[in-house]
């Protein structure tokens, strides 16, 4: 391993990582030369809308920590998209790893890899981000999940029983429907496991629940009944916006410690004219621009000289990537809401953006 | 007045014909409507379409190099120069020029990054980017803004002024066919500056750094490495890879010229472009631009840029949708009147070299119209 990376450091600059990647892939499809490409080699359905898929990455993966997430970047009718998603799987040593993604209706990505991807497909892993992580030292934990934010809250569990438990630990899961519920099998034999841990599933739209399945929105009275000492409990929380503040309002105050992570919301699109901060990730540099303006004159106006050329969306010499945030293009007023190339003078900003600048 | 002289005047008034601004602005609001209509179409078919192209430059490099190692044997030199001749031709034209314009910055692809992305050639990708991409596309056929006219050695219109200098004319023209790429390359380096003593020595050394990377990198490869790898049979390596690389000087030398420099393409001064509206600037787009019919072929090879008028109205949409493009683009010319200027290669070119010869003797003078 340490040969081929020095031997790697020596012929680099000979090498074209395009064309590299172009002919290692006619021998295995995963091979790259500076990316991390994981190909798909099992799907299995997990609830509705939801599949597990099984990726073994290369060996440009740098690996995760349970609760964290990774980028996951595939190519949707010619155009790669980059979304987030959580491995819902402790680490395995056969280096594999799971991740879980549900559907969702208007979720270009999400829907391409439940209804479209097939094993043998190959995705492109960024580095893992996220500080739900587990500390080394033992504690109480209550785990909070809601809908697909049980992916990295399974993998935090998995993670804790693979030792005998020290202190009580639980995780309470809203879902809609039972159909709706991940994992069930595997919850099922883990509540079996460990007699620390304590396992509610919580539905809001079962007509019929069983005996153990409980009902409602969260309230304070729930988590009480349930977690008499919530005090001495670490709470970590996954889900959409809307609930995770409701669960952090009510929890926070009383918990030794609050923590949560909610599904990205889309960027907030303000009205024409109102400011939004965009931000210069390489230069390192915040300016407020007014929404609604063509970048390129926007930022000349905060004193900044960004390269430009023709000024009307031919020459792409402005052209730069945006990272996150949603933009306009001025001349038809296509809205974008992706990462990607956007020629500064022909865009404008809908909400706050960060330009790779 | 006879009347075939009346006829050669009508049909070049009706050819120089400028729609008025009415029709202008609804000519371009057509335009404009095409352009959106197939950038809302892009997708699979156009990613499928860029990635057959960088196969077929990947391996016809490979077997054309491979070939070439057995060089001695005549007929395996042959096809291995022309093979790499090729891939050489598919990297710089339907590959690298159209990737940098950016056509397929869409696809988020960081191989096929518009600002990234490096191509074969002597010349490094920057420059190209602002000399063509910004200069060549924003002022086409603006003289003393577009240095593409003559580039800076050839007088081809009348509107540029005789030198006796241009009377060997005939002759740089083919020294700069051969040496294409360097001519390209150089272009904005602007070495007559230096010669006139209006940048110093250690200026010029400055700006030639990037050229002299690319350039060193380039000639290592297709005359050190390659042959080396060849071991005894390193002449026919060499000069394989020194034809292939004439080849594809002098086929992207015929297009390219064949897209501005025919008969009936038109200067333009500098003043049209105060207060250009779109509709305008399509219409320089088409009228200093010029078409090659022929076979699928050769639009693949020229990297359609036989569709240099599609490509000039909208040089960011991937170039292989020119072929259907131009349907409308002909017949919305035809609507406003606008003469849409198009050949076969042998047709195109033989006026290029008109252009050539009879421009290098003194002509009168013409002074550009203002009112075009």
């Amino acid at each position: 391993m340490m040969a081929s990376q020095t031997l790697k450091r020596i012929v680099a600059p000979l090498v074209d990582p395009a064309v590299y990647d172009f002919w290692a892939q006619k021998i295995s499809p995963t091979l790259s030369w500076d990316r991390c490409l994981a190909r798909i080699e099992s799907r299995h359905i997990e609830a509705r809308d939801t599949v597990s898929l099984i990726l073994k990455p290369n060996r440009q993966f740098q690996g995760f920590q349970p609760g964290q997430h990774l980028n996951v970047t595939v190519e949707v009718n010619g155009i790669r998209l980059t979304r987030s998603y959580s491995p819902s799987d402790t680490l395995r040593s056969d280096g594999r790893i799971r991740l879980t993604v549900k559907a969702i209706p208007e979720g270009r990505v999400s829907r391409h890899l439940v209804h479209h991807s097939k094993v043998g497909d190959v995705l492109e892993l960024g580095a893992a981000f996220g500080d739900m992580t587990l500390p080394k030292e033992a504690a109480a934990w209550l785990l909070v999940a809601a809908g697909s934010g049980i992916t990295p809250i399974m993998s935090l569990l998995q993670t804790l029983l693979q030792k005998p438990l020290e202190q009580p630990v639980a995780l309470i899961y809203w879902a809609r429907t039972r159909a709706d519920l991940c994992f069930s099998e595997d919850l099922h034999s883990l509540t079996n496991r460990d007699p620390l841990l304590k396992i509610h599933t919580v539905l809001t739209r079962e007509d019929h629940r069983l005996a153990d399945e409980l009902g409602g929105r969260p309230r304070e009275a729930l988590f009480r009944n349930l977690i008499p000492d919530l005090e001495r409990r670490r709470v970590y929380v996954c889900g959409p916006d809307g609930f995770v503040t409701s669960v952090r309002g009510l929890l926070e105050p009383h918990a030794a410690l609050f923590r949560a992570e909610s599904f990205s919301p889309a960027p907030v699109v303000t009205r024409a004219g109102a400011p939004v901060t965009v931000t210069l990730s390489k230069s390192n540099v915040s300016v407020q621009v007014p929404s609604g303006t063509p970048l390129l004159k926007a930022l000349e106006d905060s004193g900044l000289k960004p390269a430009y050329g023709c000024r009307m969306g031919i020459c792409n010499t402005c052209s730069c990537q945006k990272q996150t945030g949603s933009t306009t293009d001025t001349r038809n007023g296509a809205v974008q809401n992706e990462p990607g190339p956007v020629r500064l003078c022909i865009n404008s900003a809908n909400s706050d953006l960060t330009l790779e600048l | 007045m006879t009347s075939s002289m009346t006829n050669v005047l009508n049909r070049s008034q009706k050819k120089a014909n400028r729609p008025s601004d009415e029709q202008l602005a609804a000519f371009g609001a057509e335009l404009d409507a095409l352009r959106e209509r197939t950038l809302s179409d892009l997708g699979e078919r156009d990613a499928r379409y860029i990635r057959r192209i960088v196969a077929a430059v990947r391996y016809t490099e490979v077997i054309g190099r491979g070939l070439l190692f057995f060089g001695l044997f005549p007929p395996a030199w042959i096809v291995g120069t022309l093979l790499l001749g090729i891939s050489k031709i598919l990297d710089n034209m339907e590959l690298g020029h159209n990737v940098m314009h950016g056509q397929y910055d869409w696809m988020n692809d960081p191989h096929l990054n518009g600002k990234t992305f490096e191509w074969d050639l002597v010349g490094t990708g920057d420059h190209w980017r602002k000399t063509h991409n910004y200069s060549h596309h924003t002022y086409t056929n603006i003289k003393g803004m577009d240095e593409d006219i003559g580039y800076g050695v050839l007088r081809l219109f009348p509107e540029q002024r005789w030198r006796p200098f241009f009377l060997g004319q005939p002759i740089y023209a083919i020294i700069f066919a051969l040496l294409f790429q360097w001519g390209v390359a150089i272009q904005d380096l602007r070495f007559g500056k230096f010669f006139n003593g209006k940048k110093s020595g250690k200026e010029m050394l400055e700006e030639m750094k990037p050229f002299l990377k690319k350039t060193r990198r380039q000639l290592v490869k297709d005359y050190v490495i390659f042959p080396l790898l060849a071991g005894p049979f390193f002449v026919p390596v060499i000069l394989g890879n020194l034809v292939a690389n004439g080849i594809r000087n002098l086929w992207t030398y015929t297009i390219i010229f064949c897209g501005h420099f025919t008969a009936d393409v038109q200067l333009f001064p500098k003043s049209v472009l105060k207060n250009e509206t779109r509709g305008h600037w399509y219409f320089r787009q088409i009228r200093g631009s010029s078409n090659l019919t022929g076979s699928k072929l050769l639009h693949v090879m020229s990297g359609n840029l036989s569709h240099q008028i599609e490509h000039h109205l909208f040089p960011d949409i991937p170039a292989h949708r020119y072929a259907e493009l131009s349907v409308e683009v002909r017949a919305i010319c035809q609507r406003y009147g606008v003469h849409y200027n198009r050949g076969s290669l042998v047709s195109q070119f033989s006026q290029v070299i008109w252009r050539i010869l009879r421009y290098s003797l003194p002509s009168r003078y013409v002074p550009i119209n203002a009112s075009a």
